[in-house]
């Protein structure tokens, strides 16, 4: 039954189904990484023999959730599951909160992310830090977000915190330091706060995990450095939840997990090479994705669209630095805002060789080029993208 | 020929894309045979001998109250540097900091440097959107407005244009931003100066002129601008 239905009916309903969850609810939330977080969550704990309820990626506001509750409670109402894990989008979380209270809430950043919608990054910090503090059990968040940290230092419930080695620091940029103009200012300070599960290293798909005083490597298939520094938060819920679990026996399960519904998700195409779908919300997740996924010989396309859920305000391509990708080619730009993104380019000095706002004729000559690619897509010309190249275009790997 | 750029305030007015119009500036300018030098301006700091252009960005309200002080403390060499002609391009937070006053919506009064004779006071209700405002010596400018204060303009003081779409300055009088002598307050993001490009050329043969010297713009291949701004021309609020 459509959650909207189900809420104008019976309200009150999903307080009622989830009461009954042996091991309550978990909220994950935060600017980036709720959807991959949440997928390594999920999969950690159902390796670990627990029964998760959970919604399905990207439905994060409380409508969806109530979808997903509905759909899986058997008649009479019982719901056959031990723990419920599910993410919640920043703005909407309140809402929820105020009918479950959730046992463990991870917040794992805040950063500027439309804008159009929050107002301010300080607004995007606020809420995310108000969910958190609706935890009863515990709250996990980002040693190294200050706004964050910060916000919940008085809260009653413990706090465990996830972080990366001092060292890895710069490849973790926090808000301010994404649009810090000048290295006049020390942003780069490592926290004091000791973190329960670290980032230590990472090359290629290698993550080294402290986890507790434990050192352990993985072998990841989420790709991206900031899904490795996820994962780090992935590791310090579950282990707070089940505390007697083996960190070498936890890391390879984490092992096992592949990537989220277009987070830098593989697909191999028709003439044999491989395709990197990664979506990109804001100024961090970009810059993310252009240190994770673009190699030397790597061919870029870049699909962007103006809609609500992608931000209609293009100023956030201002604050991601491309210069990074001068010398590589930039087949495409895509998308309602292909010369946008082509214009924003070109004060970087980098040629699009061409701006098709079809995103479906330029997927078609992209697919069709030789070698490695990556796309990168704003929120609804991923769902786009994703929607063709599994439709047609490819196979996913 | 050096063409010192200052950027006022960049780690802390910074919201929404503003490093872009200084990108813009920077770039355009070295196109068109000048030698940009880039200056940031930190709080306390002591401020450029050079200044040519200044530049400011938007700021979150916490990062306004941040520099307030500071502003006021450097306020009567921007006024100098007004008067002398020197272009300005100040968006949305520091275009507030420039006016008489800000009053935010929790009563609380930040005292502004006066450049430009106008008041702000914070309202409930964002103004969000698609923003399009005629001007007589810019033409067209297509901006993203993103503002909760509402402005309103002295009797005497002239604005930048008036908003065909949008809201500008108060969503009331259909006036935006603001223009004293060579600085400019505004409301537009998105930021300003990529789809402006004409404002951009302004900003710099301003800034030359005010050092005696005449800038011949070069044809520049705007082409994917004209194309951004066709498409501005009907996209909806």
């Amino acid at each position: 039954m459509p959650g909207l239905v189900v809420e104008t009916l019976i309200p009150g309903y999903l307080g009622v189904m989830l009461r009954q969850l042996p091991d309550g609810v978990i909220i994950i939330t935060g600017t980036n990484g709720k959807t991959t977080t949440t997928k390594m969550v999920v999969e950690l704990l159902q390796a670990n023999g627990k029964r998760v309820l959970t919604n399905p990626t990207g439905s994060n506001l409380t409508r969806g959730i109530i979808s997903s509750v509905s759909q899986q409670a058997r008649r009479g109402g019982k719901l056959p599951f031990d723990i419920a894990v599910f993410e919640l989008d920043e703005a909407y979380a309140r809402q929820f909160t105020d009918v479950v209270k959730p046992r463990y809430v991870l917040g794992l950043n805040a950063s500027r992310d439309q804008l159009d919608r929050f107002g301010e990054v300080d607004k995007v910090a606020e809420l995310i830090s108000e969910t958190m503090l609706s935890a009863t059990t515990a709250i996990i968040t980002n040693a190294d977000d200050k706004r964050l940290s910060t916000a919940v230092a008085t809260a009653k419930a413990p706090i465990v915190y996830f972080g990366v080695s001092p060292a890895l620091l710069k490849y973790f940029p926090r808000d301010d330091e994404l649009v810090a103009v000048d290295a006049q200012t020390p942003l780069l300070q490592a926290s004091n706060l000791s973190a329960e599960v670290e980032l230590v290293a990472f090359k290629d798909e290698n993550a080294t995990y402290r986890i507790g005083q434990k050192q352990t490597n993985a072998r990841l298939q989420v790709t991206g450095q900031h899904n490795f520094q996820n994962a780090a938060a992935a590791l310090a819920l579950v282990r707070t939840i089940l505390p007697n679990l083996e960190p070498t026996k936890l890391v390879g399960q984490l092992s096992m997990v592949r990537p989220a519904f277009g987070r830098g998700q593989a697909f191999k195409l028709k003439n044999g090479s491989n395709l990197q779908l990664n979506l990109v919300k804001n100024p961090a997740s970009f810059r993310q994705g252009l240190a994770s996924y673009v190699r030397p010989n790597t061919t870029i396309m870049v699909a962007i669209n103006d809609r609500i859920a992608d931000s209609r305000d293009m100023s956030w391509l201002w604050d991601v630095d491309f210069t990074s990708l001068q010398g590589h080619e930039v087949a495409l730009t895509t998308g309602v805002r292909a010369v946008d993104m082509a214009l924003r380019l070109q004060y970087d000095n980098i040629t699009a060789k061409t701006v098709e706002p079809d995103t479906d004729a330029a997927l078609k000559v992209f697919c069709k080029l030789p070698g490695d690619k990556v796309v990168f897509a704003s929120y609804t010309a991923m769902l786009h993208v994703h929607a063709q190249l599994t439709r047609k275009a490819g196979t996913q790997l | 020929m050096k063409l010192h750029i200052v950027h006022i305030y960049p780690n802390e007015m910074n919201t929404y894309g503003d490093r872009g119009n200084l990108l813009v500036l920077e770039k355009r300018a070295a196109w068109h045979g000048l030698e940009p030098v880039i200056h940031y301006y930190h709080a306390g700091d002591t401020f450029p001998k050079d200044a040519d252009l200044i530049l400011g960005g938007g700021g979150q309200d916490s990062a306004q109250s941040d520099i307030q002080a500071d502003i006021l403390q450097i306020g009567h060499k921007l006024h100098a540097l007004v008067d002398t002609g020197v272009p300005m391009l100040m968006v949305c937070g520091t275009y507030q900091l420039f006016g008489n006053r800000f009053v935010t919506l929790t009563g609380e009064q930040i005292q502004g440097i006066g450049i430009f004779d106008v008041e702000t006071v914070g309202g409930p209700k964002r103004l969000i959107g698609n923003t399009a405002v005629e001007t007589n010596e810019f033409g067209t400018l297509y901006g993203f407005e993103n503002h909760s204060g509402k402005t309103r303009l002295g009797t005497n003081q002239q604005p930048l244009g008036n908003v065909t779409r949008g809201n500008g300055n108060n969503g009331e009088d259909r006036t935006e931003g603001a223009r004293t002598n060579n600085a400019i307050g505004t409301y537009l993001h998105g930021p300003l100066l990529p789809n402006n490009p004409q404002l951009a050329d302004s900003l710099l043969t301003l800034a030359m002129q005010c050092k005696g010297t005449e800038l011949v713009l070069k044809s520049l291949d705007d082409s994917l601008a004209d194309q951004s701004r066709k498409n501005a021309m009907t996209r909806r609020y």
